[in-house]
């Protein structure tokens, strides 16, 4: 039963988030609904009072675009290869630390550390990283000037520099450098909330399983994550949504360009896509995209919740 | 006959301790090697960062990048620091940080409590509808917030830096997560007792979430602290300019190009006091999130 | 939870429903004046006005501008100016395309063609015509007069190919004034080119063949460094007088035999090792130019901006001198009789507002400082871009300043004598809505015909060449 006294304290309480986010939340994704069904809206011509059609064509543009694709595939790799690499490395991390008394404070501090910077200069740093300079990649006539410090530590053991991000690299080298990026910079927020929940569990399940003589490895499997699932799940979907959202990690390594030198937009992402449709104040098929990216993303976190919902346990 | 057994097993035990101790301290062994390397990883970048923010531009460009600046150009950051009158850009992040933050955690502790506690129609529906925003890209969100700011004629306030973002769906969420964990039964007895949601609230809930609470008013204050877009568009009047857009517009050098070694030092600068914030309340940060018990 | 998901489509069907409503409602006009702006026929009427004036200059130049805005209120005290650099040029652009829609723009902005054909669309910004005809006399507080408009001498003080950049628009009309400019000049390594006797080159193929020569001299090398593919790719459309782009009509023209083979020339210097640009190298060409390891490749010259000068300058050695000279000159041409150099760098442009004396406020606030020489003058050597005006040579400091250039210390003042000397080959390209697209894929279209694999096209390289520029076409048909 709901008490009606309940009822309208609960909205009384309720208020002033919900005035908030009704003016400053809700009114902008149905404005954002309103300019993706007038057919090619655009903020500027709009002003001097052009009249628009109602109807799906904005959305037609977005899907027909030639590399609309190759969008959504960049952006699922990096999903389907960051999430699950930045999730176990930030458990092993989180594990390790709660295992240690000496010098734990410091190496936490040390890994919440890239959560309190700009993204986008350190990317530039990672780009310089990265970076090789030189002429004709690629050819019998490659001529390296000087690499940056990855491929120095390379050549250090031996191995050839590889050539990171610049003209003539291939897709893969390009992602392997932005999947190292992401994965660097999602992991201070999965640690510490892995850390967190970690710290929370009790002890007593432990010293039972010590009494029990239990392998490490097997209380690592049948408690540790167990108990942490409920932390897994919410990292690894809010790690989905992140995922799809990326963007300025590209910008930072690869510039407005979306890709290396002499294949512009190859990384391009569907936020990319829409940054660059607002540049020319397409409002219209920029907002068709947020839409169409708002569909995969709700989908996507639906199906997590469905396994998660399998797979934590309360 | 059982003395000799249970020497036996003395023996036996003994040697499984040592095995043990031995494994224990190879595992620690690999367990910091492993926790230093990761480290090391994570701070190269920040290493970087601080010796670009320390090189002239003319080193920063050269193709073969040093590893230490020749000349340590501690003028890049003064040079950040006095382009822009520092201590009004202090002062109205402060300002617009404490208040913003006072509010929001007003607005989150009302709205987490009538979602963990209360019962009312469509209570689910609303919840998941909440966490559905967090989903859509920010920008589109700017473009309509700058039309009704404006039409509200908020410009060049710290209304507009402030009210805006108040309301925080992840905020809420971490708190409800809280809050649900505390028994129902303290609540209904309160009741039954005639004590006030308010004070049941002020007595109750608040002293036993404050670990979150205060997690909440340091993302919050941090969230001030970095933000940019915003800012900029509606409020770069002087008198309400923020730290990041003070520190950014001082990068230009001559007619728009970039003097990235200056502005790295002002990232530096900026991320500073953050650093600070996060090794002093480490303990309260990592308490918060680990009660919130993040759960679906 | 499965009632929740239900819930939650439901709530997200909704919203979509009220947005379709709402998207019948057709957006209605907001804003301030549209169309051409007309100068009242009382001129200016000295009322009291704010103008905001927004920039990306850094401190050292915002200090110059405070010089002069006081001396400009004491011609009109009636004005006030306030002004803020908001970022890169960029940031201008976007700032403003948002503020146009909620009529908030400021009155005068920095602007490139293309940020004006963006912001047309909207009918945003006001043309000067009827300001720079205007005849009207206007008072000034110190008791005397001007005219509204350019007198004859202001109109041919200003340098042509700069302020012929206003009317790139399509229509002929006038929208904008160039302030503070930049072109692109050849460094070359002087003490290089003295010590084996070289020419320095004016046309393409005196460079091809000098490009050859330099690497039998040292096979290391790179001979020449380019910073922007973009620029060479437009300023070859000039030179051999292709097609590039149109403000009317069919906008993307690029795709000719005629650019295809200079792209495939290019390339073919590429390969041979004769040239890198900045995107390929990794790294500012100007790095490789100065170059200062031994061992390490070098370039002798260096196609860059004259607003980067300095970085153009190697570093000295321990006795304190510079390790080279660096020298000047004009970039080559294809047709050394129709000399043709690029113009960038910052315009200024007004916008409209419901009450025109803001307008002509901004227009005398415009007016005023890229008329006056003792500002252009001074602007120029802090910034190191080029003046707009010829009169600045007539101010002795300036005069100074040219006098004493050379390609080490005064390497500044060097570069922006070059761009002066050079002053009517000066060209724009045309601006409409997604000029800045075009301008963005020859850019990555030039690094792309020269990195890509040309095996993927059975090794037919003209082949490989045509499917790239329909693909970068395509591209700008798109995005544009």
């Amino acid at each position: 039963m709901v008490d009606s006294k309940q009822q309208w304290k609960a909205w009384l309480y309720l208020s002033p988030a919900i005035v908030l986010l009704l003016v400053f939340t809700v009114w902008p994704i149905i404005n954002t609904v309103r300019m993706a069904l007038l057919e090619n809206y655009n903020g500027m011509t709009a002003v001097s009072g052009a009249h628009f059609d109602v109807g799906f064509a904005n959305f037609a543009t977005v899907i027909n675009y030639p590399q609309f694709l190759n969008c959504l595939k960049t952006t699922a790799i990096l999903c389907v290869a960051t999430v699950p690499l930045s999730t176990f490395l930030a458990l092993v991390i989180a594990v390790a630390l709660n295992s240690i008394r000496p010098l734990q404070r410091t190496l936490q501090t040390i890994f919440f550390l890239p959560y309190v910077t700009n993204s986008i200069a350190i990317g530039m740093v990672f780009a310089a990283m990265f970076n090789i300079v030189g002429n004709l990649f690629g050819t019998e006539n490659e001529l390296i000037v000087t690499a940056g410090i990855v491929n120095n530590v390379i050549q250090l053991f031996g191995g050839e520099p590889v050539n990171w991000i610049n003209a003539g690299s291939t897709y893969w080298a390009n992602m392997t450098v932005l999947i190292i990026y992401i994965v660097w910079n999602a992991l201070p927020f999965k640690i510490l909330i892995l850390l967190g929940g970690l710290q929370s569990i009790n002890k007593q399940y432990y010293d039972a399983a010590k009494v029990d003589g239990t392998s490490r490895r097997r209380i690592f499997a049948k408690i540790t994550v167990p108990l942490l699932s409920p932390m897994l799940a919410y990292v690894i979907i809010t790690g989905f949504i992140g995922g799809f959202k990326e963007y300025s990690s590209i910008v930072g390594i690869f510039g407005d360009n979306m890709g290396p030198a002499g294949d512009a937009g190859r990384l391009n992402t569907i936020v990319g896509f829409i940054y660059k449709a607002l540049e020319t104040n397409k409002l219209g098929r920029a907002s068709a995209a947020a839409l169409i990216l708002f569909g995969i993303i709700f989908v996507v976190t639906m199906i997590n919740m469905q396994v998660s919902k399998k797979r934590v346990h309360y | 006959m059982s003395e000799n057994i249970k020497t036996m097993h003395a023996k036996n035990m003994q040697q499984v301790t040592l095995q043990a101790k031995i494994s224990k301290s190879v595992v620690k062994f690999f367990t910091y090697a492993f926790l230093i390397l990761m480290a090391v990883i994570i701070l190269f970048p920040f290493y970087w960062m601080v010796i670009s923010s320390l090189k002239t531009l003319e080193e920063y460009r050269l193709s073969v990048p040093t590893l230490w600046p020749r000349n340590v150009m501690f003028s890049n950051y003064a040079e950040a620091f006095t382009a822009a009158s520092l201590d009004r850009l202090f002062l109205n992040t402060l300002y617009v940080g404490v208040v913003s933050t006072l509010l929001s955690v007003v607005i989150t502790v009302l709205s987490a409590f009538a979602f963990a506690r209360l019962e009312f129609k469509g209570k689910d529906t609303l919840f998941a509808a909440l966490l559905a925003t967090m989903m859509i890209p920010g920008e589109l969100f700017t473009i309509t917030n700058y039309a009704t700011v404006t039409h509200l004629g908020w410009l060049n306030s710290f209304t507009v830096l402030i009210v805006p973002f108040l309301v925080s769906v992840f905020y809420i969420y971490l708190l409800r997560q809280n809050f649900l964990q505390i028994p129902n039964e303290l609540y209904l007895a309160a009741k039954v007792d005639g004590t006030s949601d308010i004070k049941y609230l002020w007595k109750v809930m608040i002293p036993l979430a404050l670990p979150t609470i205060i997690s909440i008013t340091i993302l919050k204050m941090m969230g001030s602290w970095n933000s940019y877009i915003w800012p900029r568009l509606v409020a770069n009047d002087p008198a309400h300019q923020m730290i990041t857009n003070g520190l950014r517009n001082a990068f230009t050098d001559t007619s728009g190009d970039v003097n990235i070694p200056v502005q790295m030092a002002a990232v530096a600068i900026v991320s500073f006091p953050l650093f600070l914030v996060f090794v002093f309340l480490r303990k309260y940060i990592m308490q918060g999130v680990s009660r919130s018990g993040i759960k679906g | 939870m499965k009632k929740k998901i239900i819930a939650g489509i439901l709530l997200v069907a909704m919203v979509l429903s009220i947005g379709m409503l709402a998207g019948c409602n057709d957006a209605k006009p907001q804003g301030g004046a549209q169309g051409n702006f007309v100068v009242p026929e009382s001129g200016y009427d000295g009322s009291e006005v704010t103008i905001t004036f927004y920039h990306t200059m850094g401190a050292n130049l915002k200090e110059k501008l405070d010089l002069y805005i006081p001396e400009f209120n004491k011609l009109y005290p009636n004005i006030t100016v306030k002004h803020e650099s908001v970022g890169s040029y960029d940031d201008v652009r976007d700032q403003i395309s948002k503020q146009i829609p909620v009529g908030n723009q400021p009155n005068i902005a920095y602007c490139y063609p293309d940020h004006i054909a963006s912001y047309n669309l909207a009918g945003a910004v006001a043309t000067l015509d009827s300001l720079i005809d205007s005849k009207v006399e206007v008072k000034r507080a110190d008791g005397t007069t001007e005219i509204l408009g350019l007198t004859d001498e202001q109109k041919a003080d200003f340098i042509p190919g700069y302020y012929e950049e206003g009317k790139t628009f399509g229509d002929g009309l006038m929208y904008s004034l160039p302030f503070s400019k930049s072109t692109e000049v050849l460094y070359y390594n002087k003490t290089f080119f003295d010590e084996h006797d070289l020419k320095v080159p004016t046309t393409w193929d005196e460079m091809e063949a000098l490009c050859q020569k330099i690497k039998e001299i040292d096979p290391k090398s790179i001979p020449l460094g380019i910073d922007s593919e973009g620029n060479l790719f437009i300023t070859m459309c000039e030179q051999l007088g292709t097609p590039y782009t149109s403000a009317t009509g069919d906008h993307y023209l690029f795709n000719t035999p005629e650019n295809r083979a200079f792209s495939k020339r290019f390339v073919d210097w590429y390969k041979k090792g004769y040239l890198t640009t900045k995107q390929i190298y990794g790294s500012y060409t100007s790095g490789l130019f100065t170059n200062e390891k031994p061992d390490a490749p070098t370039s002798y010259m260096s196609i860059g901006s004259t607003g980067g000068a300095n970085h153009q300058r190697p570093t000295k050695d321990t006795n304190g001198q510079y390790r080279f000279e660096v020298g000047i000159a004009s970039i080559p041409q294809a047709n050394p009789e129709k000399p043709k150099v690029i113009s960038q760098g910052p315009s200024l442009c007004i916008f409209n507002k419901s009450n025109p004396q803001e307008v002509i406020a901004s227009w005398l606030f415009a007016k005023f400082f890229t008329t006056n020489a003792e500002f252009q003058a001074e602007f120029s050597m802090t910034s190191g871009y080029a003046p707009v005006i010829k009169s600045v040579e007539k101010i002795p400091a300036y005069a100074e300043f040219l006098k004493n250039s050379n390609g080490g210390d005064n390497i500044t003042a060097l570069s922006q004598k070059v761009a002066l000397e050079q002053q009517n080959a000066y060209y724009t390209s045309p601006a409409f809505s997604g000029s800045s697209v075009a301008r963005t894929q020859v850019e990555a279209l030039l690094a792309k015909c020269m990195t890509e694999d040309v095996a993927k096209y059975g090794g037919d390289l003209d082949q490989m060449i045509e499917k790239l520029f329909q693909n970068a076409i395509q591209e700008c048909e798109y995005q544009g």
